[in-house]
């Protein structure tokens, strides 16, 4: 029987986990009760509103699979090959991540413009102040995420298990998709509900980059941002409080799904 | 053209700082070869170097007279079971054993489906076939990953110590069915292992490394009685190791124990002894405990190869019994249990120990 007595060591460790827990649900029921149900009504029948969750769904959509084709790649050979400048290299994919974005967003606003605007723009492929520039921040910023969650999942494999793969008659590509794959399934569907959520909210890269112009590059970060420096916290609340609710759906199916151990 | 299912020459593989260094090997179609060696000494390295899973740095693999040395695995047929049986946990029982013969478009055949259901009833697993890995035991884990690795009748079969996660029970059903399937399917064995009672009871040949080195290479129970050097005496356990000096009388050769201590011999004339000299060199004299005889001190304790001492401790196993003696050095001797009740001996008593001529072996320091 384990003692239930909760000692002083164990009862500063519950105090901290009590109140940080009070402050979460304070601060996303003061987002949810501020606002007004009327307006709320008002806020989704509005057509900026329609745009903007349109145009962050499918941009944010399009960033996450982008993230995807590079990240599957590049995690798997962060995981399974040993190199010389492997950890710089690891540690450079990782940038998007400790950079703020609004330095992320600057340092792609100098690729996109002076270093390579003219080149793209002949090929009538202009990326700043776009609907691509959009996607282009939202990738960058989902990208280094989805690396780290799909390097863990890799990792986690026994590299015999693709050996035995092997000598059953599997070539390394049918080894991938038959035995590493489906064995990352887990991490990889966790990296994305992850990658996903970060181009979903990403603000400061697609700012700098995109621009902030309504009903052009508006996703609903942008869309809350400009409407604060209008006045309108009806729109921007009800914005928010959606965005809340989509965040919550998406960290719950990662915890679901990453039942198999992968952290960020 | 060569007889031989599988030779390997002067194969080097580098991993790292560790080197499988100059391995020259060959084995015929129905052998069974256990490779024996301390963690760490490469013997999973050499394996997967066999399947093509390691690219060798130097040197040579024939399989069945052709160059496989740059083939990779998939097209080498042969099959690989681990340790710990790997199956792959997203797919029913059935599945994993079918597995291969997927992967090399055979399992709509019906042979191969009549070959599964014929390796499932022989390994009594045929009530596990739709059942997912994460429900069985060690032991059927086991028996499944090795169906799955000669469902496609591969030549040869790599086992990298397939038994040593497993309970004594389900290993000795498990080294039964190995046995069985190189008798009925012919086919030839490596198989991996730290454990020497093992090696015993499967091999036919066995291959001792060390620091990615042949140390010695034969059949086992000639290795577990003539060991070639120290590594391999005291990896099989070699209980009674007795430094000391060879010297020569007559044609005869002598073991003479310690500095100046009692005379065992004339030495056994094999191919071991024969580079033996009385230089003055330190040689080690190997005797086995089961080699050792002991009796009451009555029974003439001045005969050749016979010396006192005095027992120290005893322990008794459930077949036999481990006497360790003290006089003219440490000295372990086993018997049989009857044996021992027979003798009537007490700790502590002075006994009559005593060595066949033949059962002494020198091994060079």
């Amino acid at each position: 029987m384990v003692n239930p007595r909760i000692g002083f060591f164990q009862g500063i460790f519950w105090l901290v986990f009590i109140l940080i827990t009070i402050f979460m649900v304070v601060m996303v029921g003061g987002l949810l009760f501020y606002g007004e149900w009327a307006a709320f009504l008002s806020v989704i029948q509005n057509p900026e509103f329609h745009f903007a969750v349109v145009f962050t769904l499918w941009t944010s959509l399009l960033a996450t699979a982008l993230a995807a084709v590079v990240a599957v790649p590049c995690g798997f050979i962060l995981s399974r090959y040993h190199f010389r400048g492997k950890a710089l290299i690891d540690a450079l994919m990782d940038i998007p991540i400790v950079l703020p974005p609004l330095v992320s967003g600057l340092a792609l606003l100098i690729l996109f413009g002076p270093v390579l605007g003219n080149t793209l723009a002949r090929l009538s492929l202009d990326v700043v102040f776009s609907a691509r520039g959009v996607v282009v921040a939202q990738w960058f910023i989902a990208t280094p995420f989805a690396i780290k969650t799909f390097k863990q999942a890799f990792d986690a494999i026994d590299p015999r298990l693709e050996n035995v793969a092997r000598t059953l008659g599997c070539s390394p590509t049918d080894v991938f998709l038959r035995v590493t794959m489906p064995l990352a399934k887990g991490g990889v569907l966790g990296g994305l509900t992850m990658a996903w959520a970060r181009a979903l909210g990403e603000f400061g890269a697609t700012a700098m980059l995109a621009g902030i112009t309504r009903m052009k590059t508006e996703t609903l970060s942008v869309a809350i941002f400009l409407n604060m420096t209008i006045g309108d916290m009806q729109f921007a609340i009800a914005t928010a409080v959606i965005m809340l609710i989509v965040a919550l759906l998406l960290m719950s199916v990662f915890k679901v799904v990453t039942g198999t151990g992968v952290r960020l | 053209m060569s007889q031989d299912l599988l030779e390997v020459y002067n194969l080097t593989v580098n991993v790292g700082k560790f080197s499988l260094q100059d391995i020259n090997f060959s084995m015929g179609p129905g052998d069974y070869v256990v490779i024996l060696g301390p963690t760490g000494c490469g013997k999973t390295l050499f394996l997967e170097a066999i399947a093509g899973l390691r690219a060798p740095n130097r040197g040579a693999l024939f399989l069945n007279g052709k160059e496989i040395t740059y083939l990779p695995p998939e097209h080498r047929y042969m099959g690989f079971a681990y340790q710990d049986s790997l199956l792959y946990p997203f797919m029913p029982v059935k599945e994993n054993i079918l597995f291969g013969a997927k992967a090399r478009k055979m399992a709509g055949n019906p042979e191969i489906l009549r070959r599964m259901e014929q390796l499932a009833a022989a390994m009594n697993i045929t009530h596990l076939l739709e059942r997912y890995p994460r429900f069985l035991s060690g032991g059927e884990r086991q028996r499944v990953s090795l169906a799955r690795a000669i469902l496609t009748r591969p030549p040869l079969l790599l086992l990298d110590e397939p038994l040593s996660a497993l309970d004594q029970q389900t290993r000795h059903a498990m080294q039964e069915l190995l046995r069985e399937i190189h008798h009925t399917e012919g086919i030839g064995i490596i198989h991996v292992t730290h454990d020497f009672s093992e090696a015993l009871q499967l091999g036919k040949r066995m291959l001792v490394l060390h620091d990615g080195q042949v140390e010695q290479e034969g059949e086992p129970l000639e290795i577990f009685y003539h060991p070639a050097t120290q590594f391999v005496a005291k990896f099989l356990h070699g209980e009674n190791l007795m430094p000391g000096r060879v010297f020569r009388q007559g044609d005869e050769q002598w073991f003479e124990c310690g500095d100046g201590g009692f005379l065992l011999g004339p030495l056994p004339k094999n191919r071991l002894t024969e580079g033996l000299s009385e230089s003055g060199k330190l040689f080690t004299l190997l005797i086995r405990s089961g080699s050792i005889r002991l009796g009451r001190v009555a029974e003439g304790s001045a005969a050749t190869n016979c010396w006192t001492a005095r027992i120290k401790s005893v322990i008794i196993g459930s077949t036999h019994v481990d006497v360790y003696c003290h006089g003219n050095g440490r000295w372990q001797a086993s018997l049989s249990l009857a044996e021992w009740q027979g003798l009537d001996l007490r700790r502590g008593e002075q006994v009559r120990l005593s060595v066949r001529p033949e059962h002494l072996h020198v091994i060079s320091q």
